[in-house]
């Protein structure tokens, strides 16, 4: 099976002043093609840290991080950024949309980033993919205008329009009602089925792993385990003997 | 290609939406940047349209493109404007065809025009001299036994009229003043003047009286003001070719060959002329020209006052018909049964809004015939005494050929306080020895037997050898007797030279010295090279020269432009710096703000050039939009200012706008620096800023609380 994370004994310290602080220690991990891989932990457990260096926006202390054949310890910060622009999609927990910019613009960004397809390629492109998220009706607003669920909608849909083999997610639902919630996790699910990208996405909300295909539980800093959905529903989600 | 294009038009979107966003941050920092393209536009235009007409001016009336004088001088030139009562100390060039040669052999230069300046004080016209140098020429008629009985009386009774004046003007000053305040002997002089003895015997024998008179009594009479006059001594004929702004006002121009005096118009109004009538014109300048109401304005109400307290000058000149005429005129103007004509012109003159325009048409119709306007009239000989740099006396006698003024710089002091006069009396006056000269004073020592002898020689010379003994002393008396002679005959070849020699061979403006000469050029943009190829064409033909541009010939004037561009500069590079700190503080907040959005972008995927190009593209639309409606404002402004004018308040700005009015104009230049300079101060302010947002990590994204 062919691998688009592989994370290899990874640490990643942070100084804060004096200290240093370890955010991730010795952290080993595979991550299949067209996975839907739930990373799980409390917080400081370092999910946002491991999330950091799949995404190629940090870069390891120790060890290596692959991404897509690329060890990004090795690429410059150019290569860095158009390795993101080309080959990961990012969404946000707080959906991060540019805010002076269309809900269609917005989706667009990352082709004009890009600068493969033409004006009217990317304007199909776009307009399918909110036809796809179900806002197409709402290309013209801004994203102020829009709930945190449509928001988050127009998030994924730009994390997708440029068809990228990975999409990271930080806590997508934390920001939403669990309504809302459900709806955005069922989208990324049917996403991952039908165009077969790979998600890696942290949360510690325990309702979310149902739809992971695998769950890795994190605690300070280090793998405690990685478990199927099931398991870690029986579970409670967290590792054993460490209450959140 | 689309793809930049596209990039950039996002860029652009993001920028301007961002700025929209925040729209009082924006019309903040984009005021200032208004005002600041709006101040560099129109100032510039300012600057740019006083250095046009101050060149204008400058170049077009004394100093031509350049100043050349001697390198060996010790003070600096300056042709105009100097503050110093003195002429700057010059060395002469004592070969005018050499220096002329070798500066027309300079590739830019089109004419050069001799000068030499300098100053003298001329006394003229004491009215109660002239008077009773009139009646003493009458009176040797009338003993001689000519019919001059009716002029002889007129003049006497004006005489006694001047007597009457004084004494009048005696008394008051006791009484205002304090009874010291005139000497003992003036009264006396003044109570024996009046006196019927002295009148007594005056038809019989009028010398001793008019001796007394001459001696006594014009001294007291303050009127003969000694006039300081700055002349430039030039090639008239050269001058006014070259210098195209001069115009002849009155009288006509030096001819060719002739000597001669040419007044400045400016001088001739403001020394010469009547001090009375000079008021009046200027109280007429200030309601006519400058919107002036005497009822407001204590300058007009204060040439008022002067004119009716200093009717002494107007009375000393009525003998006893004009006082008549007068007395009959103003009455009839003034409606007064007053009898008393100096407290008549004292009514006449105390004017108001009203009745000015016509009391002044009434004083030149009716008044100013009978009187004598100017104390130098234009066909007067003017005895002009300097003196030489030596340290003696030299005098010229010049003819008045007439006035002349600078075009477009009638009014102006600055312009109007250099008179002309030929280059031949100017060397005259500035002792240099003219070729006659020269040679004269070589006759005269030939014929007085003198040669130069070797120190060591003189005893012998003086004394003879002591082996001719005796005869040495008896050939001796022969040559002082010729000497005597040959000075005699000298000195009355002088005189009649004062009076034959008002003309010379032209050709003597050609040879000896000058002290400076200015240098019309044909490109005037290319003065400073001119200027190093003339101070090196001096140097290889012997003649050190030093070559300065009009700016600095023209002294402080010429500095005024630089210095009001220096002003202009320092303030536009103070504003643009307190906007540039100010665009950058804005667009460091900006960045701030909006980390998280900044972040997101890198993470998707943008690059940091995306990012600084954003700020850029921030930066200079705000620079842009605000610059250009500065700009257009700025010219705008010109404009209304172009069809207005901004009127010249005072002399020196009547000089520096070159007439009454500048009337300011645009130059594409102005334009093109206000937004060259907006640019680049908005680039330089998204640098910080840029950098900022470069250094943003896209880990800014993730703001999970891990």
């Amino acid at each position: 099976m062919n691998h688009i994370v592989s994370v290899n004994n990874v640490s990643k310290n942070y100084n804060l002043g004096q200290v240093v602080v370890p955010a991730l220690r010795g952290v080993t991990l595979d991550v299949a093609e067209g996975e839907f891989l739930a990373i799980a932990g409390p917080s400081g457990s370092g999910k946002t840290t491991l999330l950091n260096l799949v995404g190629c926006v940090d870069t390891p202390s120790a060890g290596t991080v692959t991404v897509d054949g690329k060890q990004t310890g090795l690429l410059s910060e150019r290569n860095l950024t158009r390795l993101r622009l080309n080959t990961i999609g990012f969404i946000f927990q707080s959906f991060n949309l540019v805010s002076v910019l269309s809900v269609l613009q917005n989706v667009e960004l990352p082709l004009l980033l890009q600068r493969t397809l033409n004006a009217r390629e990317r304007r199909e492109r776009v307009l399918a993919l909110l036809d796809r998220v179900g806002i197409r009706e709402y290309s013209k607003h801004r994203p102020s205008e829009l709930s945190g669920g449509q928001r988050q909608r127009v998030a994924i849909a730009r994390a997708l329009v440029t068809r990228p083999k990975l999409v990271l997610a930080d806590e997508p639902t934390a920001n939403l009602d669990s309504v809302t919630g459900t709806n955005i996790l069922n989208l990324m699910k049917e996403l991952n089925q039908s165009e077969k990208t790979t998600f890696i996405f942290s949360t510690h909300d325990a309702r979310v792993w149902a739809y992971a295909s695998a769950v890795v539980r994190l605690a300070d800093g280090q793998i405690q385990d990685r478990v199927s959905a099931e398991e870690a529903v029986r579970a409670g989600g967290l590792p054993a003997g460490r209450p959140a | 290609m689309r793809g930049y294009l596209d990039t950039l038009k996002v860029i652009a979107q993001i920028a301007l939406r961002n700025l929209f966003a925040s729209r009082l941050k924006t019309l903040i920092v984009g005021g200032i940047i208004l005002f600041g393209s709006l101040l560099v536009v129109v100032g510039t235009a300012l600057v740019d349209s006083v250095d046009a007409s101050m060149s204008r001016s400058v170049i077009g009336s004394v100093a031509g493109h350049i100043q050349v004088y001697s390198a060996k001088s010790k003070d600096e030139l300056t042709v105009m404007g100097g503050m110093a009562m003195e002429s700057p100390d010059l060395t002469p060039i004592d070969d005018f065809a050499a220096l002329r040669r070798t500066l027309l052999a300079v590739p830019n230069v089109k004419a050069v025009v001799p000068m030499g300046l300098s100053a003298a004080t001329v006394i003229a016209g004491n009215t109660v001299d002239v008077v009773l140098e009139r009646l003493r020429a009458l009176a040797r008629r009338k003993l001689a036994g000519e019919d001059v009985q009716a002029a002889y009386e007129s003049e006497k009774d004006h005489v006694r009229q001047i007597i009457t004046v004084l004494s009048g003007e005696v008394d008051n000053i006791r009484k205002i003043q304090s009874e010291k305040a005139i000497a003992q002997d003036d009264l006396d002089a003044v109570a024996k003047a009046v006196s019927p003895e002295l009148w007594a015997g005056f038809d019989r024998d009028p010398y001793p009286a008019l001796e007394f008179l001459e001696n006594r009594i014009a001294p007291l009479a303050s009127d003969a003001d000694m006039l300081f006059l700055r002349y430039l001594g030039t090639d008239t004929d050269a001058f006014a070719k070259s210098f195209d702004r001069m115009k002849i006002v009155d009288g006509q121009a030096i001819p060719r060959g002739e000597r001669g005096f040419l007044f400045s118009k400016w001088v001739y109004e403001q020394q010469v002329k009547l001090k009375t009538a000079l008021r009046l014109d200027k109280i007429s300048d200030g309601i006519n020209k400058r919107s002036q109401t005497i009822a407001r304005s204590e300058e007009l109400q204060r040439w008022i006052k002067q004119n009716t307290t200093e009717v002494k000058e107007i009375m000393l000149q009525l003998d006893g018909q004009k006082t008549a005429s007068f007395r009959r005129l103003l009455q009839g103007e003034l409606g007064s049964q007053q009898s008393d004509v100096a407290k008549l012109l004292a009514e006449f003159f105390r004017v108001d809004d009203a009745n000015f325009a016509r009391r002044y048409r009434f004083f030149y119709d009716q008044l100013a015939p009978m009187l004598e306007l100017y104390r130098v009239r234009i066909g007067d000989m003017l005895t002009i005494k300097s003196f030489t740099k030596s340290g003696y006396v030299q005098s010229v006698k010049l003819h008045v050929y007439g006035t002349f003024a600078f075009q477009g710089l009638e009014d102006s002091h600055i312009a109007g306080e250099l008179n002309l006069m030929d280059m031949v009396s100017f060397r005259e006056l500035y002792g240099f020895l003219t070729p006659e000269r020269a040679r004269e004073v070589r006759e005269i020592k030939t014929m007085a037997g003198m040669k130069e002898v070797a120190r060591d020689q003189a005893e012998a010379e003086l004394f003879g050898k002591p082996d001719l003994g005796g005869a040495a002393s008896g050939g001796s008396a022969r040559p002082v007797d010729e000497a005597e002679a040959a000075l005699r005959s000298l000195a009355g070849r002088q005189q009649r030279a004062a009076r034959a020699s008002q003309s010379y061979d032209p050709a003597q403006l050609e040879q000896g010295d000058v002290l400076n000469a200015a240098v019309i050029v044909k490109d005037p943009r290319r003065i400073s090279q001119t200027i190093k190829d003339i101070e090196a064409a001096g140097a290889k033909a012997g003649i050190p020269l030093r070559a300065i541009t009009w700016q600095k010939a023209s002294g402080l004037v010429g500095q005024f432009v630089t210095m009001i561009r220096a002003v202009l500069y320092i303030s536009v590079l103070i504003i643009f710096a307190v906007a540039l700190v100010i665009i950058n503080n804005a667009l460091v907040m900006a960045t701030l703000e909006r980390m998280p959005e900044i972040g997101t972008l890198r993470a998707v995927g943008a690059q940091r050039r995306f990012l600084l190009g954003m700020l850029l593209v921030e930066a200079l639309a705000v620079g842009v939009l605000f610059g250009s409606l500065g700009a257009l404002l700025g010219a705008g402004i010109v404009g209304v200012i172009h069809a207005v004018g901004i009127p010249a308040a005072n002399e020196i700005l009547y000089f520096l706008f070159s007439g009454p009015r500048l009337h300011p104009s645009l130059s594409p230049a102005n334009v093109i620096i206000s937004l060259a300079i907006v640019l680049v101060v908005s680039a330089i302010s998204s640098i910080y800023p840029g950098l900022l947002a470069m250094r943003v990590s896209p880990r800014q994204a993730m703001q999970s609380d891990d």
